[in-house]
């Protein structure tokens, strides 16, 4: 690609080739001393109002040499840059830096004058807490890494840049621990982003597919979180953070499925409540998944699994419904998902409405006309709250608890089991960035239980994670 | 992810290797030796537990099975012996499949369900036999604090209904009974045959061996302590309780007011058992692996083709289980000590000769 | 290259194809499927003997539909004749629909007829089946079992619940009743005794008039003979067919091989709960100067033990801790505020209990029915002492007696 020529019109009419959209405009302008200026800009995402001040207002009275160096010391903005490529300039442009061009210029200079969109700094919807930091990432990286920075003063903290994607030129801010990350883990991190041919990408859970080792999996492979201060733990650890431009959803590798089941409170309460809370999450999971079918299956295979009292309440509560119990529980499974699926994305003021619909006229009615049994919408509805025990494994596990259904209808209490020996031998034998996905359970690593489904006091923590191999073992002294 | 850690062996000993002895196995031998069910039972275990040390003392060579025949004997014998004993291991998955095929269609069904309902276990048999090794030790990880929580529950339920006074007159079944039990037990015991395909990926650590003696007969013991308490529940009726386990802990008080709870133990040795059952068919494949190299989709495909043939078993031999089971555990038990008993001893006493003549 | 591209989507193939046999399974569903729509849940049945071979009358529940506003438990009483109990089982299954299932039978009472031979040809078919609970309590009744069966309870909806209150755990803590489930019926069968016991239900009318059918006997219990008390006023075929009923089941029914031997009256039958060790707050009968007094059971040690030297022999033993509990005579509020049992009340509450033993000893020993598992004893404790007194054990073996009385301090 070509360099800047020096000739204003002939720059301009180049930079205008390779930017024809409208939207690219351009300003020109004049130094008392009668030097002619230009800058070419993006017009949405630049800030007119900086670049007034501090480029223009400067260069009115500029009576310097043309070279780059002098006219930049006279720019009173604080981020400067200098090219000489037409690809680097384009670029730029459409990053939201104007380029300021002039008549018989050896380089072109870039003002950091982007104009930055943010919304406010909240608690993210997703991840609440009673007790803890309530900060949550937005979609600008650059606020993102401010806020991880603020939580590591040190200058180990490393964030490396890697532009991903051929068109969104999307930055993705790589960040660990110098000395704790293993080398590895970040060294095929950025190898794997590297690799990456994708036009555009527009939110962080695109690259969790070429992350994954198994990307056609079910199963997630990769840490995700809004919390700087979970993610900032996570690479205290030792593990490797992703931010990524435009997503308020950090990543991190390697991940371990008991990370979902740890909430960043179990490191702000008592380690008893703690690990009580981690065991009723995992019940509460256990209950959501299992529940609906053990149910199906125990009506249609093995009745013996209900005290003779409570089947004959279910007996008489289905005489007189016309559908088998199995697909009645998936009709009313359908139906919930339909709600949660509605509820999530409907506006606020029909939401009440909803809800209404939902409550009364598909649970109350639908019972009294016959078309569902009140035992089915109870065992459901438990399902469904137990499943948010672990919000961040519910497109997983709402899917599994389908296929348990599915095949506790066809097969019975023993497809469970089977289908459960499935589960179990896909997860021990899946792996991403070295770390085992089911550890420290499998492969049994004792000196981690200390922290997964139960947790210790913090004395007890004195080093970390051993799966993640961290160079530096010891964090506390 | 090939290798197997020396936790996860100790694992496979003591928690996941006992669980396939709790179906029929104690009722068959209160068949032949009564009361005195436990000495044959003692017998295999110490003897099992003689050829474990073998095979993990042989497993400190870091050589696979064919590897160390063919040290031995040259690469045709090698070739043959391997093939022979996939053959006997696939020999011998059949029992535990049927066993298991029987058990989950009367424990698990109120009514007797038609083949179809075990058919979606072969599929099961086949995604596990395509995985490597080391995804078997990993599972055992998972599955040992299952198979304890599932033994321990059983056992706690059960242990109030027995009589143990129940085992007593020791010797009552006399030697011909000791006999006929413990030679019908035979087909229960084949777990050191079991770690014989997996030479060559443990990972050996000094003592090991014994170790790993000792971890199975810890395993034993809970197995000893399994039959004591079903013998001391029902006694003179016990040989007709085919699937023990199942049958022990429903006369704790708790199941008529909460219904069956002890379920819960069940589903878990029965998810233990599904595992243990594949074991002898990945066995096979991984000596039919070393007999004739590996390749891409070799082990898919073997798993495949084996499991439809134990499929296809288990069609044709759906009501002959008698048949089967007098056939194996009778006519052609010595298979499995000379299999499971004698070729690890041989093998050690072959390498320790020639460790020897290499030396001198 | 083609190939490992096929290879390469097999995988997936695989999955498509097994949701579309799952999904087709699940909405199909119908692989000889028995679904609870299609069942009949036996709460228990009742076994009769006839000319034919078996008459078997099964309690069915009947789920009440979401009308209901009451709770309880509906259920019909269906009754089949045939050559064998599963004959009758099918004969069920036929007249209803239903597919009849075992697995909540908890009650299989057995008729008169049926307790004169061997009952395990009748009990044949549960032991048998991989579906029935063994764990299901049995019971002789007087008369037919079938009409016992379908009569209709005074107290609950269906009479087998009714009947099962008689065998809950607080009633063999009172040591009225003794209970035996199908397992234990079968191992006292094939074990070495070959003798076991049963409780005895019988029927009266319940017409809410007080001390019409006199039932249980409950008149104050005559003194130690072995009379029979209870008998509840004619049975159940004495009453009209649609008359609420009560049951007792103080009796016991024992068994000699199979066969029923003997019954028990109810003070036998204390005495043999109380040998047992497991009466807790039961109530016992005594006197104190002619007048009647009613003792509770705090504690009950009891034991039967076999001493062979050089002729076996049997102790029978019991130790009882006791409180007063009520005096059937005026009494002052000094009295009434003491629980003491006085010596008087001891010694004759020691004599009682030991008559109460002696009879149900010599019960025992007359219809040759081993109930205390003598010979279960002795076999396990020496193979070589067993084979030279197995046959005529009961004949030769002494018994001793000893009773004793504490009162709760």
């Amino acid at each position: 690609m070509k360099n800047i020529s020096g000739k204003l019109k002939s720059d301009l009419k180049e930079l205008k080739k390779l930017l024809p959209a409208e939207d690219i405009l351009t300003f020109e302008f004049s130094s008392e001393r009668g030097l002619e200026f230009a800058l070419v800009y993006a017009d949405p995402i630049s800030d007119k109002e900086l670049l007034g001040e501090q480029v223009i207002k400067p260069l009115i009275k500029y009576e310097g040499e043309k070279k780059a160096k002098d006219i930049g010391e006279k720019l009173a903005s604080p981020e400067l840059r200098t090219e000489k490529s037409f690809e680097k300039l384009t670029a730029e442009i459409l990053a939201g830096n104007p380029v300021l061009l002039w008549e018989g210029a050896d380089e072109a200079i870039v003002a950091g004058t982007k104009k930055v969109f943010v919304r406010a700094i909240a608690e993210p919807s997703t991840d609440v807490v009673v007790k803890g930091p309530r900060e949550g990432f937005i979609e600008d990286v650059k606020i993102n890494t401010s806020l991880v920075r603020r939580r590591f003063k040190t200058g180990e903290l490393k964030m490396d840049m890697v532009e991903v994607g051929r068109r969104s030129k999307t930055v993705v801010a790589v960040c660990y621990l110098d000395g704790i990350s293993k080398p590895a883990a970040v060294e095929e991190v950025k190898k794997k982003l590297n690799s990456i041919d994708i036009d555009y990408v527009p939110d962080s859970s695109y690259l969790t597919h070429f992350l994954a080792s198994r990307p056609f999996s079910l199963v997630k492979q990769v840490g995700t979180t809004e919390k700087p201060d979970i993610f900032c733990a996570k690479i205290a650890e030792g593990r490797v953070g992703l931010l990524v431009d435009g997503s308020p959803i950090a990543l991190t590798v390697p991940y371990l499925l008991i990370e979902d089941f740890q909430s960043s409170e179990d490191y702000f309460v008592p380690p008893y409540r703690a690990t009580f809370t981690r065991l009723l999450r995992l019940f509460a999971l256990i209950v959501a998944i299992y529940l609906p079918a053990f149910y199906v299956a125990a009506q249609l295979f093995k009745l013996q699994l209900f005290p003779v009292k409570l089947l004959l309440t279910i007996a008489g509560s289905i005489r007189d419904i016309p559908f088998s119990p199995s697909l009645e529980m998936l009709l009313v499974l359908l139906v919930l998902e339909v709600l949660n699926e509605a509820s999530i994305r409907m506006p606020k003021y029909v939401g009440m409405a909803l809800s209404v619909v939902g409550a009364l006229v598909l649970g109350e009615t639908a019972v009294s006309a016959g078309f569902v049994s009140t035992p089915a919408i109870i065992i459901i509805a438990f399902s469904g709250i137990g499943l948010y025990a672990v919000p961040n494994l519910i497109e997983q596990t709402s899917v599994l608890r389908l296929v348990m259904l599915l095949v506790a209808g066809s097969v019975g209490t023993y497809g469970i089991v089977l289908v459960t020996a499935f589960v179990i031998l896909y997860l021990v034998t899946t792996e991403n960035f070295g770390a085992p996905l089911v550890a420290p359970f499998s492969p049994f690593v004792a000196h981690d239980l200390r922290d997964s489904l139960v947790k210790y006091n913090l004395g007890s923590l004195p080093t970390r994670p051993e799966l993640l191999k961290s160079p530096n073992k010891r964090r506390l002294k | 992810m090939n290798k197997i850690s020396a936790r996860q062996i100790y694992f496979f000993l003591a928690c996941v290797a006992p669980v396939g002895k709790l179906i029929l196995l104690p009722a068959q031998l209160a068949n032949f030796s009564k009361n005195d069910l436990l000495f044959p039972l003692l017998a295999h275990i110490l003897l099992q537990a003689a050829a474990v040390f073998c095979v993990l003392l042989l497993s400190k060579k870091g050589q696979t099975l064919y590897d160390l025949m063919e040290n031995a004997f040259g690469k045709i014998a090698a070739k043959i012996l391997a093939g022979v004993f996939a053959l006997f291991l696939l020999f011998a998955a059949l029992l535990p499949i049927l066993e298991q095929k029987l058990f989950v269609q009367n424990v698990f069904y109120d009514t007797l369900p038609t083949v179809v309902s075990f058919s979606p276990y072969f599929l099961f048999a086949a995604f596990l036999c395509a995985k490597p090794l080391g995804g078997f030790g990993r599972t055992w990880d998972i599955l040992a604090p299952l198979a304890i929580v599932g033994l321990a529950g059983i056992l706690l339920l059960s242990a109030p209904s027995a009589d143990f006074g129940a085992l007593a007159p020791a010797g009552a079944a006399g030697g011909a009974g000791f006999l006929q039990g413990a030679r019908s037990g035979f087909a229960w015991f084949y777990d050191a045959a079991l770690l014989i395909p997996m030479l060559g990926h443990i990972e050996y650590r000094e003592g090991m061996a014994w170790k790993g003696a000792l971890f199975y007969l810890l395993g034993g013991a809970f197995v000893l302590l399994f039959f004591a308490t079903f013998y001391g529940i029902f006694q003179e009726t016990a040989v007709n309780q085919l699937f023990a386990f199942s049958a022990t802990s429903k006369y704790y008080e708790g199941v008529t007011t909460l219904g069956r709870i002890d379920y819960v133990f069940i589903y878990a040795l029965a998810l233990v058992m599904a595992f243990y059952c594949a074991l002898p068919v990945q066995g096979s494949i991984e000596c039919t692996l070393q007999a004739c190299g590996r390749k891409k989709y070799l082990p898919t495909v073997l798993g495949i083709l084996l499991s439809a043939v134990l499929f296809a078993l288990s069609l044709i031999l759906d009501y002959k289980f008698a048949d089967v089971l007098q056939a194996i555990s009778g006519t052609v038990f010595w298979l499995f000590p000379v299999f499971c008993l004698a070729v690890p001893a041989l093998m050690l006493l072959f390498l320790i000769k020639g460790g020897r003549r290499e030396t001198a | 290259m083609r190939l490992r591209k096929f290879l390469k989507t097999i995988p997936m193939k695989l999955y498509v194809l097994l949701a579309a046999v799952v999904a087709f399974a699940f909405f199909s569903n119908d692989f000889g499927l028995v679904d609870i729509q299609k069942t009949a849940i036996i709460l228990a049945a009742g076994i009769d003997k006839t000319e034919a071979g078996y008459s078997l009358t099964a309690q069915i529940a009947v789920p009440k539909g979401t009308d209901r506003t009451t709770g309880g438990t509906s259920s019909v009483e269906i009754e089949a004749e045939g050559q064998t109990v599963s004959d009758c089982i099918s004969l069920i299954f036929s007249k209803t629909g239903w597919v009849p299932k075992l697995v909540f039978c908890d009650l299989i009472v057995l008729g008169e007829s049926a307790v004169k031979e061997d009952v395990v040809a009748s009990l044949n078919y549960f032991l048998r089946n991989d579906y029935m609970p063994d764990s299901c309590l049995l019971a002789v009744c007087e008369g037919k079992a079938g009409e016992l069966i379908s009569s209709k309870s005074a107290i609950d909806d269906a009479s087998s619940l009714a009947i099962e209150k008689l065998f809950s755990d607080a009633a063999v803590r009172s040591g009225k009743v003794v209970t035996n489930t199908l397992k234990d019926f079968a191992i006292d069968y094939y074990g070495v005794s070959k003798s076991s016991y049963l409780p005895f239900v019988r029927m009266a009318d319940q017409k809410g008039s007080q001390g019409e059918s006199g039932s249980g006997g409950g008149s104050g219990g005559g003194a130690g003979g072995s009379g029979s008390s209870g008998s509840s006023g004619g049975g159940g075929s004495g009453g009209s067919e649609n008359s609420e009923k009560i049951y007792s089941a103080e009796e016991t029914a024992i068994f000699k091989e199979g066969v029923m031997v003997g019954l028990l009256p109810r003070e036998q039958t204390l005495a043999f709960s109380l040998l047992s060790g497991n009466v807790f707050t039961g109530t016992i009968n005594s006197e104190e100067s002619g007048k009647p007094v009613t003792l509770t059971v705090i504690e009950n040690k009891g034991s039967v033990s076999l001493k062979n030297d050089p002729a076996p022999r049997a102790e029978l033993s019991l130790e009882l801790t006791v409180r007063l509990c009520c005096r059937g005579a005026t009494a002052a509020m000094e009295d009434i505020s003491s629980d003491k049992v006085t010596p008087e009340i001891v010694e004759n509450t020691t004599a009682r209990l030991k008559g109460y033993m002696q009879d149900l000893w010599q019960t025992t020993k007359d219809c040759g029915c081993d109930i205390f598992k003598l010979n279960r004893m002795l076999y396990r404790s020496s193979l070589k002492e067993y084979a030279r007194w197995k046959d005529n054990l009961l004949n030769v073996a002494e018994a001793g007696f000893e009773a004793k009385v504490v009162s709760m301090k």
